[in-house]
């Protein structure tokens, strides 16, 4: 299949049966599956947002001065919206294609392999919207009791941030879903990528490279654009350059991530 | 190249058994029949209309029960019929009538709102056949069915798979089972090396690769070696040891000739069965001409 029908799947009802079959699992268990990211942040914000905050003072950002709890609200919104759709992405699917072999069954209907893959990046991106949306409503709360300052209106972008943000980090996160040769293996690019890029993306602290090299890759990372976007909403309600550059980011990694999955994934699914 | 050359088809309200040894093709050739892998070479048409022209329409039109157990386990019996039928279009029509049609042919009924993990192995592959049928198919790929069922599990699977073929669908069957094979098929395919060796009616198959006869001499036949030699003189291919017996399938004459020339011999002679074909294939080498 050509580059422009794996792409053009996205809006194929195939790729939205796959996300439907997601959605419905998940609406069965969703007590469950809301309680982690739920208390993820309060978790965050008391070990860093409050713990470190009598630490940390006149921190400004964008001229603006804000407390450190303020400036982690906007890095949990990136946090989240990164590590929801990357670990959805990698264990999740994995489940579904290695141990419930959801994927053969699938595949053995009139839903195509790039359904398959477009249906799982959608979902991760869904998954990713909700969590960033519970995140959210947590900040809310922690404006309302003072913990942080933060432009309420502006927190009902986020989960359409994360949505775009999640798109990127799903399709590139099933490239190794594709290759791992067992689940054990996810720890190479959980400790390798995941961590790594979580944290060093102005999340929980602000990166400012000085080598033009580094300065230019990170421009590039939609979770350090998805962190600056959603910082400079909440704190200014003005993304400034970065809603740009997350559309940006997320194209460039969203196109050669999946057509990339799909191959690797014909390869370890179909054997083609 | 795994699969060369090898042409089959299958009519409406019959069985086509594909037969052959572990790593003859079998696999490759159901892959690329479901539309997983395009031939290098050749064309797959269904019901006239060229498979990769017609590829959606195709798809809408197969179904497919894989070896595997890939029902979906996030969901209860009858939601595995209805996620399934999710996966067609055009969308299945009087969905909800055809899930309960379904969970009452199958006996599924008292399970519908259970998950299929309460399911014996027997029922897991009846709501697996059932699945793959939920959107009223007219052609049905069942590879190994009951590979793994007890033996009133499998007849029940019989029972099933004749009646779909009374409603005229066409079904293509791999299974390593010989009587299931010889007993369902109307017509078998037997594939070795990738190639066709053998195709059309059960018997006819055996008769054109096998022969009349298979005779059976016993471990403790003191004549044994003298008969696989003489035998093997006549140019008998297809000696088979098997626990010490020697299963050789021969002509009407050779027969006659034994029979006179080792009269003090003890063997038993019975007509040739699938059993006998598919050890005399896994145990060579070379191609049946």
């Amino acid at each position: 299949m050509s580059a422009r029908t794996n792409l053009g799947a996205v809006a194929d009802w195939r790729s939205w049966a796959v996300l439907r079959r997601n959605a419905l699992v998940f609406a069965r268990n969703w007590r469950t599956a809301i309680i982690p990211p739920a208390m993820e942040p309060v978790i965050f914000f008391l070990a860093f947002g409050l713990g470190l905050s009598g630490y940390i003072e006149g921190l400004t950002y964008r001229g603006v001065e804000i407390n450190y709890a303020t400036y982690v609200a906007a890095g949990l919104i990136a946090y989240t919206g990164f590590g929801t759709p990357f670990y959805e992405a990698l264990y999740s699917a994995y489940v579904r294609m290695f141990y419930q072999k959801t994927w053969d069954g699938i595949l053995a209907t009139q839903v195509e392999l790039p359904s398959v893959v477009w249906g799982e990046i959608l979902w991760g991106a869904v998954r990713g919207t909700v969590n960033v949306s519970i995140v959210s409503s947590v900040i809310v709360v922690f404006d309302l009791l003072g913990v942080v300052d933060v432009k309420l209106p502006f927190l009902l972008f986020m989960p359409v941030l994360g949505f775009i943000a999640g798109c990127a980090i799903a399709s590139f996160a099933l490239i190794f879903t594709a290759i791992v040769p067992a689940i054990d293996h996810m720890n190479y690019p959980v400790f390798l990528i995941g961590w790594p890029v979580s944290l060093v993306s102005n999340t929980f602290f602000p990166v400012e490279p000085k080598s033009p090299v580094l300065h230019a890759l990170m421009q590039l990372n939609p979770v350090y654009q998805l962190a600056e976007c959603a910082r400079g909403l909440l704190v200014i309600g003005n993304p400034g350059p970065h809603l740009g550059g997350l559309l940006a980011s997320t194209a460039l990694f969203l196109v050669p991530c999946t057509l990339v999955s799909i191959r690797l994934t014909r390869r370890r699914v179909l054997g083609d | 190249m795994v699969v060369d050359h090898l042409d089959l088809s299958c009519r409406r309200g019959t069985v086509l058994g594909l037969l052959g040894p572990n790593g003859a093709g079998k696999t490759t050739t159901l892959r690329m029949l479901y539309g997983f892998v395009p031939p290098d070479e050749g064309s797959i048409a269904y019901a006239g209309k060229p498979f990769a022209e017609n590829r959606a329409e195709v798809k809408r039109s197969i179904g497919v029960c894989t070896q595997d157990d890939s029902l979906d386990y996030d969901f209860t019996v009858a939601q595995n019929l209805f996620i399934y039928a999710s996966y067609f279009r055009p969308r299945v029509a009087d969905l909800n009538t055809r899930v309960a049609e379904l969970l009452d042919r199958f006996e599924l009924a008292p399970y519908a709102d259970a998950s299929p993990h309460v399911l014996s192995g027997g029922f897991a592959r009846r709501l697996l056949i059932a699945r793959s049928i939920v959107h009223r198919p007219s052609v049905l790929f069942l590879d190994e069915p009951t590979t793994g069922l007890d033996p009133s599990a499998r007849l029940d699977v019989w029972e099933l798979v004749d009646g779909m073929r009374a409603e005229g669908l066409a079904i293509v069957l791999t299974t390593h089972y010989m009587d299931e094979a010889e007993r369902l098929s109307d017509e078998l395919l037997v594939i070795h090396e990738g190639r066709s060796v053998a195709h059309g009616e059960p018997y006819r198959v055996i008769d054109s690769v096998l022969g009349d006869h298979v005779i059976i001499v016993p471990r403790a036949e003191p004549a044994r070696a003298e008969i696989a030699a003489w035998l093997d003189a006549r140019g008998a291919k297809q000696v088979a040891t098997v626990l010490g017996e020697l299963r050789v399938p021969v002509s009407k004459e050779d027969l006659a000739e034994l029979t006179v020339r080792f009269t003090e011999a003890k063997w038993q002679v019975r007509p040739p069965n699938l059993d006998d074909l598919f050890i005399a294939l896994a145990r060579r080498n070379g191609r049946v001409e």
